[in-house]
């Protein structure tokens, strides 16, 4: 076989001799130190437009992107790293009835396996502790770790995480979150309700306001589960010293949350937890969690080597948090010159299998959900709901971008239905200086008119065919 | 094993790796050169662009074994150790780099386009870069870049005034 | 992706040879950007991979007495720069351009596209409107056949083990025939088709008739497929913007799409007869700059 590789007969380049690689021989360009910044405080005022708007900005850290220099986490090595993958249920609900973890434990290069009984605090979570770090019991979605394993190579892991033998009892799943939020559906973490949080704001006389109204609209307005796709995947490396103490590498971008998760899930004072929060490769609200940190770290602790663990681009779908797609209902009663009179909001939101935070995507959403206008009698409720799907969590916006779309999609039905012109609509109803926001609050700097005005004219709004 | 000799960034590298080695995994853990990123490892997000024997082509989809006797141009050497390539430079004055994972692969990508088009239209360097992914930019600045570069590369004192009146006085 | 050996054919010969001592354990490797992106989710790994990539003798685009041919190895980025190509059949052009992005086009063939045989791959419409033949070598000796004969289903050839395609040849009688394809994804790039085709036609001396118009589809059938009800429709027929309408919907009925989470059947439909009445449309335009016919 080896003589067979031998056949080409394309030129080689010719060796010379090898170099060896010296850092000024390699050309390596040096990577720069962060240029100082400088601070000036700047103290604007309600109304006044800052010094900085408009101004461009150079990155200091661009240099070393534009180099490929930037040591993202799957550029940092130690000594003696090991390779973790995770094992993901592939059924969104299930019971586990047995792991047998002894085929890959015996792969040669394995150093280590863990299952859920190998993590001493099972639970985390943002707001509500409901989601495990390796599911011992029941699973609630197809991306549900199982149990993980650290190996020399991550080829070698993947190979033994497909030997892991489990028994699934498959059982009763509910995927749509408006079936969920039923009596008699499935209770996905039993026995409570899946409808785990919800919220309700309500200001003036929503019928005295729909009888004054001189027409009434309703409409049902849906959006989907979006995936971040941040292109560096969500990645770690744990690591202990000979004290005890845990240093993590993460992707993650709320630090201190992460440490008291680690803190907690391992048992551990958090003054033994060290937490980097490196440069990360994209973000957008999907790396604010832990996810395999624990697992990582308990591996690291088993193979007493450090333990380096990379989502697939696979993993990043199914297993990492997602937009909480809607379900929203609107109803909004108008004059027949489209000035808002009342409105009533009722939103859905898909919560996945764990709350991760979909609590406050839920407070944001409920508190926008009638839009940047003045509606003197408005009811919003809010209620997010489990499913056996994946987790749907924080992703830019928080809430924001769904209402948006259902309230500017039902304005625009209205101007039409009305004859009104579209920009015309929302100024009649739009926020101005002290506007009172649904939960009472008294708005400042508020320029929507202003800004809706200026974009037409950029826009050519009047000039549109 | 197989042995493959390879000439990467102008330095013959060598390497005795499992068959099934991608360039890409060469590149990084062979040769701990970790400019070209791993973003998909199946050649949809560009991240692993590099340039072999004048041609982009995603390093994830590359066995090691077909990089024998050819050359390999990775985002490490793009510049020396003095200068930054002028795509380096407009790419980091223009805003064109938010969190960085996609700029290697993006980077080499506009350089061969460069190469063989020195005059790309928008559209044309909207073709070349289809195939490198960016979740941060919206790609507007990196298109703008890449026409800057090719400005710059005609006539320095084009892309000088260029810089000028888009941003101004540096602040930097 | 899983261990496998790894060798390298000097030429066709020598990869046939290789073929044939490794048998249905070995696995061809040309520009590897179908088969190494399945094999990294693949259970198995083949137990040898045969590199063909470096056969010299695969390569190349050439006007020959038998037609235009293209070898196996001929990349899409290297359809796209030919000026044979774009001179004889710039239709071929277009579908190129329509695959992945330039990284996969610097790398991917033409062989490895028809070969891979998923439904809507790019190359074959217009291939297949251009009654394109195929060169299959195996330890027996080479063969001539039809495109369509290579096409069995979804991932399927009629490829035996140790058999190699070798080349794919528009024959004479189709160099320079006017021809167009259109393709249709949810993204101008890196998009799988929904529906692609191809259409191609001659005309008469007074350029108001239909002759030989061939009319091929893909995406929306267990492989690439010719429309026949609506060439045989269009053959003889006078031209029209009206005929090329009625041709659309004709084949839109010939087709089998399905409905997934891309595109409803209905959707392809519709989509069928609006690329094929354009696609006959822009063929129709061509023909006014109609190469001399190498007879």
């Amino acid at each position: 076989m080896a003589d067979e590789t031998k056949t080409l007969t394309r030129e080689r380049i010719a060796l010379g001799d090898l170099l060896r690689h010296a850092d000024d021989k390699q050309k390596l360009p040096a990577a720069v130190p962060p240029k100082t910044v400088p601070v000036e405080p700047l103290v604007p005022q309600p109304g006044q437009q800052t010094l900085a708007v408009g101004q461009r900005v150079t990155r200091p850290d661009s240099r070393n992107h534009g180099l490929g220099q930037t040591k993202y986490i799957d550029d940092l090595t130690l000594p003696g790293m090991l390779y973790a993958k995770i094992k993901r249920a592939g059924i969104a609900s299930a019971r586990i009835v047995r792991i047998d973890t002894s085929a890959a434990e015996a792969v040669p290069g394995v150093m280590a396996v863990i299952t859920a009984s190998d993590i001493p605090v099972n639970s985390f979570g943002p707001t509500f502790q409901d989601q495990p770090v390796l599911v011992g019991d029941i699973v609630r979605h197809a991306g549900d770790g199982v149990a993980a394993v650290a190996a020399v190579t991550e080829q070698i892991a993947a190979e033994a995480v497909e030997k892991i033998v489990i028994e699934f009892e498959p059982l009763p799943a509910v995927f749509d979150p408006l079936e969920a939020m039923q009596e008699h559906a499935y209770k996905i973490h039993a026995p409570n309700s899946n409808i785990y949080a919800s919220k309700v704001i309500r200001k003036g006389d929503v019928e005295k306001g729909f009888a004054q109204s001189d027409r009434i609209f309703e409409g049902q307005f849906t959006t989907q589960m979006v995936e971040h796709v941040p292109l560096e995947p969500h990645a770690a490396i744990a690591d202990w010293d000979a004290n005890d103490r845990l240093t993590v590498w993460a992707t993650i971008g709320r630090i201190t949350l992460a440490r008291a998760d680690l803190a907690r899930t391992l048992t551990l004072p958090m003054s033994r937890v060290r937490l980097i929060g490196t440069i990360v490769g994209g973000n957008f609200g999907g790396k604010n969690e832990i996810s395999q940190e624990p697992a990582l770290a308990l591996l690291s602790k088993k193979a007493g080597r450090p333990v380096k663990g990379v989502f697939t681009r696979s993993d990043e779908f199914i297993s990492t948090t997602t937009r909480h797609p809607f379900v929203m209902n609107y109803k909004t009663g108008v004059t027949k010159d489209g000035r808002i009179l009342a409105r009533t909001v009722r939103l859905v939101l898909d919560g996945g299998a764990y709350c991760s935070w979909s609590a406050t995507t839920l407070g944001k959403a409920c508190i926008l959900a009638s839009g940047p206008y003045n509606i003197e009698n408005l009811i919003s409720e809010a209620f997010v709901v489990y499913t056996n799907k994946t987790m749907t969590g924080a992703m830019r916006g928080f809430g924001a971008p769904q209402v948006c779309f259902a309230y500017e999609s039902q304005m625009d039905d209205i101007a039409k239905a009305l004859g009104i012109d579209p920009i015309e609509i929302r100024l009649r109803n739009a926020f101005g200086e002290g506007a009172i926001s649904p939960t009472g609050q008294s708005l400042h700097s508020v320029v929507v008119k202003e800004s809706l005005l200026t974009a037409a004219e950029r826009f050519g709004w009047e000039e549109r065919p | 094993m197989i042995d493959v000799t390879v000439a990467v960034n102008g330095s013959v590298r060598r390497a005795a790796v499992p068959p099934e080695t991608t360039l890409l995994t060469l590149l990084r853990d062979n040769f701990q050169l970790t400019g070209t990123k791993l973003g998909c490892d199946v050649g949809d997000c560009g991240a692993c662009t590099v340039i072999v024997d004048g041609m982009a082509v995603n390093a994830c989809l590359m066995l090691a074994a077909q990089t024998d006797g050819r050359q390999v141009l990775t985002i490490e050497g793009l510049a020396t150790k003095d200068k930054l390539h002028p795509l380096q430079k407009v790419f980091e004055e223009s805003g064109a780099l938010q969190c960085g994972f996609c700029g290697p692969g993006m980077l080499l990508s506009a350089k061969a386009l460069l190469d063989e088009n020195p005059e790309p239209s928008v559209y044309e360097i909207r073709d070349a870069l289809a195939g490198n992914l960016c979740r941060c930019t919206g790609y507007s600045k990196i298109v703008e870049a890449v026409q800057d570069a090719a400005r710059m590369r005609q006539t320095p004192q084009a892309h000088e005034a260029h810089q000028l009146e888009m941003h101004g006085q540096d602040h930097g | 992706m899983k261990p496998f050996e790894y060798v390298a054919a000097r030429d066709s010969q020598h990869a046939v040879a290789l073929l044939a001592e490794y048998g249905s354990g070995a696995k061809v490797l040309a520009g590897g950007t179908d088969l190494l992106a399945d094999l990294k989710a693949a259970q198995h790994s083949p137990r040898v991979m045969v590199d063909i990539s470096q056969a010299a003798d695969l390569k190349g685009i050439s006007l020959t007495d038998d037609g235009l041919r293209l070898g196996a190895l001929v990349t899409h980025t290297e359809i796209m720069r030919s000026s044979v190509i774009r001179d004889y059949c710039p239709a071929l052009i277009e579908a190129a351009h329509t695959i992945g992005a330039v990284q996969t086009r610097n790398l991917g063939t033409i062989g490895g596209n028809l070969v891979t045989c998923v439904p809507s791959m790019d190359s074959g419409p217009t291939l297949l409107a251009l009654d394109a033949q195929i060169t299959v070598v195996d330890l027996g000796g080479q063969r001539r056949m039809p495109l369509s004969a290579l096409f069995v289903g979804p991932r399927k050839t009629s490829l035996a083990d140790g058999q190699l395609l070798v080349d794919i040849v528009i024959p004479k009688a189709s160099v320079g025939k006017p021809a167009a394809f259109l393709k249709f994804g949810l993204r101008k790039g890196q998009a799988l088709a929904l529906v692609n085709a191809a259409a191609s036609l001659w005309v008469d001396g007074e350029r108001t008739t239909f002759v030989a118009p061939r009319i091929a589809l893909g995406a929306v059938a267990p492989t690439v497929i010719r429309a026949p009800k609506a060439e045989a429709f269009l053959a003889g027929l006078t031209i029209s913007p009206e005929a090329m309408d009625k041709a659309g919907r004709i084949a839109a009925s010939e087709a089998k799409p399905i409905s997934d989470f891309r595109a409803s059947a209905d959707y392809r439909r519709d989509l069928i007869a609006v690329l094929v009445k354009r696609a006959l449309a822009t063929a129709y335009e061509r023909s006014t700059a109609q190469k001399e016919h190498v007879q």
